[in-house]
């Protein structure tokens, strides 16, 4: 088998992976079929919105039956917390203890409003800002 | 009314769609993309049987998905700007080593 032949397994197996377990899924699902019953939906004149914010602050006043979230509720806010602080202290870039993750362009520094080195570096002419490395992959 | 069962199926097919992705892309970005579809897919399930057994935990734990998403791209957007600081890229390739 050739290298290019060896290229196109790899490109083929993932999609056949994918589409054998949708496979596997819509069989379940198909087995499945007819054992649910009628939906029960919800009432006509509840509010959905109230009746979720009543769920997320365990308020008993919903018409429509929910569990209470309020732990969950500040769990999450303190992850969003710890998130948004580990997203900032990944993107930021110390020099002699300055952040300067604000003021850089792709990586590159920003020195009054051109980017550092970018004046005498003629190797980067690929396109616009020069930060398309990714690509559509 | 719709059976839950459409629901079911259009799950399954995001989450095979999210699955290719991550499977095959080597770019960062699309690689994350392809998790939220996955996410999604799992939301939709959610809701779905929210709506079959009309009860709102469903939904409501929906919404904390979604907010777990919205930590893990702000995370993953951290650590794109890093890969791209170190391998002058964002192929999730070039990272093969635990350190740089």
């Amino acid at each position: 088998m050739s290298e290019a032949d060896d290229d196109s397994v790899v490109a083929i197996s993932p999609g056949i992976a994918a589409v054998a377990l949708f496979g596997v899924l819509a069989a379940a699902i198909a087995g499945a079929a007819g054992g649910f019953p009628e939906p029960a939906g919800f009432p006509a004149e509840a509010s959905i919105v109230h009746n979720i914010g009543y769920a997320l602050f365990d308020i008993e006043l919903g018409d429509v039956p929910a569990e209470g979230f309020l732990a969950a509720f500040l769990i999450i806010a303190i992850a969003l917390d710890v998130a948004l602080d580990s997203a900032v202290y990944l993107a930021k870039r110390e020099t002699d203890g300055t952040i300067i993750s604000a003021l850089t362009d792709g990586g590159r520094d920003i020195v009054d409003g051109e980017v550092a080195g970018a004046a005498d570096d003629d190797s980067d002419t690929s396109g616009v800002g020069g930060t398309d490395h990714g690509g559509d992959r | 009314m719709v059976p839950v069962e459409y629901y079911l199926l259009l799950s399954s097919a995001l989450f095979c769609i999210g699955l290719f992705g991550v499977l095959t892309r080597r770019n960062a970005l699309y690689f994350l993309m392809s998790v939220e579809l996955m996410l999604n897919a799992a939301n939709i399930n959610f809701i779905a049987f929210s709506f079959q057994w009309g009860n709102l935990t469903g939904q409501t734990f929906a919404l904390f998905t979604i907010a777990l998403a919205a930590a893990e791209v702000a995370v993953g957007i951290g650590i794109i700007l890093v890969l791209y600081r170190n391998f002058g890229d964002i192929d999730v390739m070039d990272a093969a080593a635990m350190r740089w």
